[in-house]
């Protein structure tokens, strides 16, 4: 799948990424600023929290409830669109996805 | 040019604390990442271990709690089901469980949370260093770095300043209880069993213990309900709530990791100072800051190893690990392999990027300390930087005997203050 991360600084990264491989990794991987990723992706950091481009929204689902409690811990305000992006794993349905990266 | 160069004949035997008063064994380290990154030591004191030297396995391991289990123990050493049940913080706990306790704290450690303190580490890094620095010669460990952290972690905790003393005492007695100079039940050395079921194998941990239940009646009575002990005996998501047993745990855990890590970190900065000269000139006229306290504490990696248990057999690298088998990730080892930092003996205070684990990242026990360990750093070398023309070693430095906590507990030093 594809993804595009939008950058704060008015940028873009793209790149693609193999069904299974989570967000977080996605971004680490492709030196994406801002997401860190210090926990793993095991749910005990929040420093890879993004913002869902609202057109996908529908199609990432929601988080759950430690996410959401996790979700309070992260730097940037939490919005409706927040979400931890070590809990989206690529697939094909996501092909496409669009990310915005927060200011941190 | 390297500030300091590992001593030991890459053999070292990394069950003995003693092995550690010279620092680290890192030619034993730069061994086993080269010929055997899969490491099965045999021990007299206990059950054998695997040691995980590089960089790269570490942080492929660490991120599987469900192979590499926290839930048996955290030290190279054994604990039975009982023990483990008697002392257990949230650190011996694996996902889901972990969870549960983790983001009942996890706000009040928040990066957002924590930035709130930064002038009040200022205000204490201020009255420290004008304490410390009139002397102009000192022990850099005693008269700077022991102070600030727990101060600070205090501060944090809303406990009464009168008992801070008393803390930071406890706290080293808890968690470098293989060093003499802290402790008289020198862990290794004893004989009996009196003290396995105490937090951390100490009498300390048992006073602590009692300090937490006193303070915690007291901040009911008074309606208290700033500050994390507060926060942590909320009910969870499921309506359940910490048992005294669990609460009391966590609060020895916060003095022990809040104490002496960030404690170690600056005294590694410290000296780091002393033997690159460069480095003052760069804290006070560069863009370091963004860079330089992951490199601090690099450079420091205060927590030495922690240990997992696999669950199941594992083949790695030519070896089976059993279930069932402990295996230690060394952190201190990862944080020099040159397959990830360039000259990692160096001290470079603008390194990017710093993919270090001196918090263990990369896994669900990553440090809930960090921001806060930072932050101390940031201030503390920021405040020393504006006061001083010089700083050099005024005699040698003196390691802790421990290997699970490296740190320097005597850092002679000479300042020229401003
Ligand atoms: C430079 C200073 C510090 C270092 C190097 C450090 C190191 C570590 C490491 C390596 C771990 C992970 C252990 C594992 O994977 O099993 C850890 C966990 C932890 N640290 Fe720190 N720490 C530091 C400062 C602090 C401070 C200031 C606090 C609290 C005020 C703290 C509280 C904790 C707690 C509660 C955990 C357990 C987290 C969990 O299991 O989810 N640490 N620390």
């Amino acid at each position: 799948m594809k993804v595009t991360w939008k950058l704060p600084d008015g940028g873009e990264i793209a790149a693609d990424v193999k069904d299974g491989i989570n967000m977080m990794e996605a971004a680490v991987a492709n030196n994406v600023p801002n997401v860190i990723g210090e926990c793993g992706g095991n749910l005990s950091c929040a420093t890879c929290h993004v913002y869902v481009d609202p057109d996908w929204m529908g199609k990432t689902g929601a988080a759950d409830e430690f996410e959401d409690a996790m979700l309070d811990v992260a730097e940037a305000p939490r919005q409706d669109n927040s979400r931890l992006s070590c809990q989206i794993t690529a697939s094909a349905d996501l092909d496409g996805l669009v990310l915005i990266v927060p200011e941190v | 040019m390297t500030v300091w160069t590992p001593t030991d004949d890459g053999f070292a035997d990394l069950t003995s604390h003693d092995t550690f008063v010279n620092g680290a064994p890192h030619n034993t380290f730069a061994r086993l990442r080269r010929d055997d990154p899969v490491h099965w030591t045999d021990w007299d004191g206990g059950e054998g271990f695997w040691s995980i030297t590089r960089h790269a396995d570490i942080s492929e391991m660490n991120r599987q709690p469900q192979v590499f289990s926290s839930a048996r123990g955290i030290r190279m050493e054994d604990q039975t089901y009982e023990e483990y049940l008697a002392r257990r913080t949230f650190q011996e706990t694996d996902p889901p469980e972990h969870m549960m306790t983790r983001i009942k704290v996890a706000k009040a450690f928040s990066k957002p949370v924590i930035a709130e303190f930064e002038n009040d580490i200022r205000k204490l890094c201020d009255d420290i260093l004008d304490v410390a620095l009139q002397k102009g010669a000192f022990d850099a460990t005693k008269d700077i770095a022991r102070q600030l952290p727990m101060q600070m972690l205090g501060r944090i905790l809303g406990l009464p300043e009168e008992d801070l003393p008393w803390l930071v005492e406890k706290g080293d007695a808890l968690i470098a209880n293989t060093d003499p100079d802290f402790t008289d039940h020198v862990l290794d050395k004893m004989t009996t069993d009196e003290f396995r079921m105490m937090p951390f194998n100490s009498p300390a941990g048992a006073e602590l213990y009692s300090y937490a239940k006193d303070l915690m009646a007291r901040k009911d009575a008074a309606g208290d309900t700033s500050g994390v002990l507060h926060l942590i005996l909320q009910p969870a998501k499921d309506g359940s709530v910490i048992t005294e047993e669990e609460f009391r745990n966590f609060f020895c855990l916060l003095v022990a990791a809040g104490n002496d890590t960030t404690r170690y970190s600056i005294a590694a900065g410290i000296q780091a100072m002393c033997h690159q000269p460069e480095l003052l000139g760069q804290m006070q006229s560069e863009d370091i800051w963004d860079t330089a306290p992951d490199e601090i504490i690099r450079w420091a990696t205060p927590a030495i190893y922690f240990r997992r248990t696999a669950t199941q057999d594992v083949e790695m690298h030519g070896k089976t690990i059993r279930e069932g088998d402990k295996v230690l990730y060394w952190w201190s080892s990862a944080n020099r392999d040159d397959t990830v930092f360039d000259d990692p003996f160096r001290v470079n205070l603008k390194r990017t990027p710093n993919k270090h684990l001196s918090f263990g990242q990369g896994g669900p026990h990553v440090c809930l300390g960090m921001w806060l360990a930072r932050l101390e750093v940031r201030v503390l070398f920021q405040e020393l930087a504006k006061r001083i023309t010089s700083i050099e070693a005024n005699g040698p430095h003196k390691f802790l005997r421990s290997n699970f906590v490296g740190g320097i507990k005597e850092l002679p030093v000479k300042v020229v203050a401003k």
